[in-house]
């Protein structure tokens, strides 16, 4: 099941599809890219940013731009 | 050659599976306090222990090297010798380097500290005895939250509310710096992402963030209102920046920021950054102050300062409700905020008028230092803008805070 | 030698690396820790001083924000510079993507493996004599905060030399490398 990064639960664990091309080049020196499995470590409440954790790493995400990366969700 | 974005990854991909063996991760401590403290159930109530536990080691160092000890040194012995033994008391040259000479009389009762107002008394007392461990325990604190790796984390935390007003979590970090120092603060704000946010945060903190020398003198000569002060500032600094996210143009990018591990300071990095903030602070701050004690004794002398006090009393007494002495910290104020709040220490005044004209000092216009800087970093558009946001704030505070004090009875 | 630059992504141990370089002989500051902040110092190389310039950290050449920005321009203003580029072991995917980038540049790369120490708490074993072999430009395993590896990476500077990306794609062997170069990679 596909669905956006900023759908992601808390603790949830998915694989990263696609990531909009605007974006792409910006995240790519913090590691994050499609292939990679990304970790919801926290969410913001009122729209705030979101914590992502991929290759042990955290970065900190707007809620807009997580909106721009599709996450593979693992089935069950 | 240039490879793109896929085939520099694919190379990446090629390279480490060569070289690099990744074992088993296991959770740490370290990782379950990085959680804790950046999920907002939890995050939020430590942040607020962070700062309270912030502005208590800032008090209480900055109390105790001031109050209990450079006061009494300064206070008790330095000032009294100086103007014992500063040659031709009566002329112009005793007043600008030792001061007024009424201080000096055996029995004067005020508090001889702030009264005296020279350049040799009062423009060393403020620098050195309560300036200078303000900002040394200030400095201290920001390099240890800064290299254990906290400020990320309190920057994704506040980036909700930040965002509705155009700015990035990221933005406390040139605000926080701005309350030790406006300067770097406002060159700080080159990190953020466009000209928008740029711009928005020079304002902001050129108008409604006090800095570390002003806190410290709030600190000793109104300890019971600061939190009022920081109260009406805050607000200031929301109301104005969701008015200039609507009208002012251009964009404000999402966070985009790097979460790093917790990690233990080095002790040699903590004290070599202190260190060097407060040295470059030093060389911005103290010939500001002594000019400034300069002309506001030459002002006094030459009687420029009665007739200003007189020029702007309807504003100041009449707008503001504010006595005409004022006027001498507000000229002060241009060259330097602490400057200003310590030559209040030399006036008359009620409660409310205290608080009153602390706020105002501190909205009306950024310091000498930060004023220059600010110059620099903005086109001609732009600057006149902060100018009109500064004359607007000034008035709306004046007049509020007036009619505040009118509600309570106090003014 | 002109200059060298000290370049690395955030929180990477930059400024102790620049610490231990200089001997904390900082000779101009431009506010350390605002972020946009770069610092100048001179460090010995061969018995003669070298200026090393600690560029504000940066994630990769396509910056992100101002803080970045100042970084990419401080590299391409040094077309001569050599650069040391500063990797969190524990985190060497990512580093290895801008380590690649400069290299692509055409700059002469040293490359400091720093934190090896928490690497290997975290079970990150990484070979770095064959990734040396592979790069074709010095890779030295650090620990600033504690100073281990700084000598031997002061000692290996020299030995930096522009290398052809063409040739650090043969050297990783795979039989498939000239579909990498062909590749549009979108």
């Amino acid at each position: 099941m596909k669905k956006k990064l900023s759908e992601m639960k808390y603790e949830e664990t998915g694989v990263i599809k696609s990531i909009g091309s605007d974006l792409r080049a910006q995240v790519a020196g913090m590691g994050i890219r499609e292939g990679k499995e990304v970790k919801m470590m926290s969410k913001q409440p009122l729209k705030g940013p979101v914590v992502i954790m991929v290759d042990r790493s955290n970065a900190s995400i707007g809620r807009g731009l997580a909106n721009k990366i599709m996450v593979e969700m693992k089935d069950g | 050659m240039e490879l793109t974005i896929d085939q520099r990854w694919d190379l990446v991909d090629r390279i480490t599976k060569e070289t690099v063996e990744v074992g088993a991760y296991k959770h740490t401590l370290k990782d379950a306090i990085a959680d804790i403290t950046v999920r907002p159930k939890t995050g939020i109530p430590f942040a607020i222990a962070v700062i309270y536990g912030f502005w208590m080691f800032f008090s209480t160092f900055a109390g105790f090297f001031t109050d209990g000890f450079l006061v009494k040194v300064f206070g008790d012995h330095y000032i009294p010798w100086l103007g014992s033994v500063f040659p031709g008391k009566g002329t112009w040259l005793f007043n600008i380097f030792a001061g007024n000479p009424a201080v000096f009389q055996p029995g004067y009762a005020g508090d001889i500290c702030f009264e005296a107002g020279g350049v040799l008394t009062t423009g060393l007392f403020m620098p050195i005895a309560v300036v200078l461990p303000a900002i040394i325990a200030f400095y201290l604190v920001m390099a240890f939250l800064e290299d254990i790796g906290y400020l990320p984390r309190l920057a994704v935390l506040i980036d909700t509310v930040l965002h509705k007003i155009g700015l990035h979590g990221y933005a406390i970090v040139p605000t926080i710096l701005s309350l030790g120092c406006n300067v770097p603060g406002v060159a700080a704000t080159r990190a953020l992402e466009t000209r928008k946010q740029r711009f928005m945060m020079m304002v902001l903190l050129g108008v409604f963030v006090p800095c570390g020398a002003q806190i410290g003198m709030m600190q000793e000569l109104i300890p019971e209102k600061i939190g009022f002060v920081f109260i009406a500032l805050i607000i200031g600094y929301f109301v104005v920046g969701y008015i200039l996210n609507k009208i002012w143009p251009g964009q404000s990018p999402e966070m985009l920021i790097d979460v790093p591990p917790y990690r233990m300071p080095t002790r040699g990095n903590v004290w070599r950054k202190t260190w060097m903030r407060t040295t470059s602070f030093l060389r911005v701050a103290v010939p500001f102050m002594l000019l400034g004690c300069v002309i506001v004794q030459l002002l006094y002398l030459t009687g420029g300062m009665a007739h200003l006090g007189h020029a702007l009393s309807p504003v100041i007494s009449g707008g503001f409700g504010l006595p005409q002495e004022t006027v001498a910290p507000l000229v002060a104020g241009f060259l330097r905020k602490d400057l200003a709040v310590g030559l209040l220490g030399g006036i008359q005044l009620t409660g409310w008028q205290m608080f009153s004209s602390v706020v105002l000092l501190s909205v009306y216009f950024p310091c000498l230092a930060t004023f220059v800087l600010m110059i620099k970093e903005q086109n001609a558009k732009e600057f006149g803008a902060t100018l009109g946001v500064l004359a607007v704030t000034v008035f709306a505070y004046g007049g509020i805070l007036r009619l505040i004090g009118m509600g309570l009875g106090v003014a | 030698m002109d200059k060298i630059l000290l370049m690395g992504q955030a929180n990477v141990g930059k400024s102790a690396l620049f610490n231990r370089l200089t001997g904390a002989r900082v000779i101009e500051s431009n506010y350390p820790g605002t972020t946009v902040d770069y610092e100048k110092g001179r460090m010995l190389v061969d018995g003669e001083y070298v200026e090393l310039v600690d560029v504000p950290g940066t994630f990769s050449l396509e910056p992100k924000d101002g803080a970045e920005e100042v970084a990419v321009r401080m590299l391409e203003e040094e077309k001569r510079a050599t650069v040391i580029c500063v990797l969190d072991a524990s985190k060497i995917e990512r580093g290895l993507y801008l380590v690649l980038e400069i290299l692509e540049r055409g700059y002469p790369v040293v490359v400091a493996l720093n934190m090896w120490d928490v690497a290997r708490d975290s079970k990150v074993k990484i070979d770095a004599k064959r990734l040396e072999q592979i790069l074709g430009v010095p890779v030295v395993p650090t620990v600033a905060v504690q100073g281990e590896g700084i000598k031997q990476l002061v000692s290996r500077i020299s030995e930096a030399a522009p290398v052809k990306v063409a040739g650090v794609i043969k050297r990783t062997g795979g039989e498939k490398w000239n579909s990498l170069l062909t590749r549009d990679g979108t």
